[in-house]
């Protein structure tokens, strides 16, 4: 644009645009890119989602899932930094198939499900590492013990409208106190957990 | 007796009675760890304990396989004279044996990765799952070890008992074909003797 137009430009707009009109122009791109500047937080499908884990004993990889968590994630992919995740995990829908194994692994030594029915993650912050890929920083509360960690995540957006939000991360089951005595016996279950998450966030509802 | 140093006994190769007696001592772990296991409530022991019973059973599968291909190169020696039937029975048990000793170990495996439990040999090195996790066909696969593992103990105890009667009442050299010649150690000593 040459130099000379430009002071000329807030004049012709200050005559197309009278002053009642502003609002709602300063408003139109909020209810274009709604979900992406302001939105309420959009909520977990939990039946297209699944929260997955994975325990190693001696070699044999043995897996599990949530079927139970609730999700409060206000992801803002235009300002990721103003993105919050709460995500609530109910310890006792833990589901490896084997119905011997759900019973040990919330039983006291485990995850205790009784005295700590719940595991939570917070986000502290969220970054954009690029397109459609994130990295959360935020507090793990398992068993009692809170950790920070970091959860890179890339997203999809899905044809009506939800939002996937997948990745994967490994925790440290001592780093909770999840599984002792007997059990930490030599290495018969590994520390590194890895978790993998893949949750299908519902349309952000209008503002 | 004929059968007390026979000039003419031909025993098995000394790598095929390895490999007869190295199956015998992993099946007597490998059936006592087994019918225990399974009555032991979830516990750090009966996690070990099946990772031992499957890395035994992996180790018999393969062993079985050398054996076998040892055997073609290597055939075992004639047999002692003995009733045609019983020449059968005995051809039919070993070859029963052989199939079990492969079967046994497949079968388990293949339950194993349908409860959704893959089998690492060692805890090394995971031995892939040909089938996915499925809990029915899963019960489906321990019924039939279970009735595999029943067969093999049956052909087990009559090779036993077969091999018992040749040495103890027919007094003959079958079951000293599958034993080392310590008696002979030397050529000099067995001289000697006589």
């Amino acid at each position: 644009m040459p130099p000379s137009q430009a002071p000329s430009l807030p004049r012709s707009q200050a005559r197309l645009h009278p002053g009642w009109l502003r609002p709602l122009m300063l408003a139109l791109p909020l209810l274009v890119f709604g979900h992406g500047v302001e939105a309420a937080p959009r909520v977990v499908d939990s039946g297209a989602s699944q929260i997955s884990f994975s325990v190693k004993q001696m070699g044999v990889a043995v897996d599990g899932r949530f079927t139970r968590y609730s999700a409060s994630i206000d992801l803002d992919t235009e300002h990721p930094e103003q993105s919050k995740a709460r995500i609530e995990v109910d310890i006792s829908s833990l589901d490896t198939g084997t119905p011997e194994a759900d019973a040990i692994a919330i039983d006291t030594p485990w995850l205790n499900a009784n005295a700590f029915p719940k595991a939570v993650f917070e986000s502290t912050a969220v970054r954009s590492l690029g397109p459609n890929r994130y990295q959360a920083e935020g507090q793990l509360t398992i068993r009692g013990s809170t950790r920070a960690i970091s959860v890179p995540f890339t997203t999809t957006a899905l044809p009506d409208g939800r939002l996937r939000a997948q990745g994967e991360f490994t925790l440290n089951r001592t780093d909770f106190g999840i599984g002792g005595g007997e059990w930490n016996q030599g290495d018969l279950v590994a520390d590194a957990v890895p978790v993998r998450f893949n949750l299908v966030l519902s349309p952000a509802p209008s503002p | 007796m004929s059968r007390q140093d026979p000039s003419d006994l031909q025993r098995y190769s000394l790598t095929a009675q390895l490999g007869h007696w190295l199956t015998a001592l992993l099946l007597c772990a490998a059936f006592p760890i087994g019918f225990y296991m399974v009555e032991l409530a979830l516990s750090p022991t009966k996690l070990k304990l099946f990772s031992y019973h499957k890395w035994i059973g992996v180790t018999v599968f393969a062993l079985v396989l050398l054996r076998l291909l040892w055997r073609s190169v290597s055939p075992p020696p004639p047999s002692p004279a003995m009733p045609s039937w019983a020449l059968r029975t005995a051809q039919i048990t070993h070859r029963l044996l052989y199939l079990l000793l492969l079967a046994v170990p497949l079968s388990g495996w293949l339950m194993s990765s349908a409860k959704g439990f893959q089998t690492v040999y060692l805890a090394q090195l995971p031995i892939p799952d040909l089938i996915g996790k499925d809990p029915a066909l899963g019960a489906a696969l321990e019924s039939v070890h279970w009735i595999l593992n029943k067969m093999l103990l049956g052909a087990i105890t009559l090779h036993v008992a077969a091999a018992l009667k040749h040495h103890f009442v027919d007094r003959d050299a079958v079951l000293l074909r599958m034993l080392p010649a310590l008696r002979r150690s030397t050529p000099l000593a067995a001289h000697g003797e006589r």
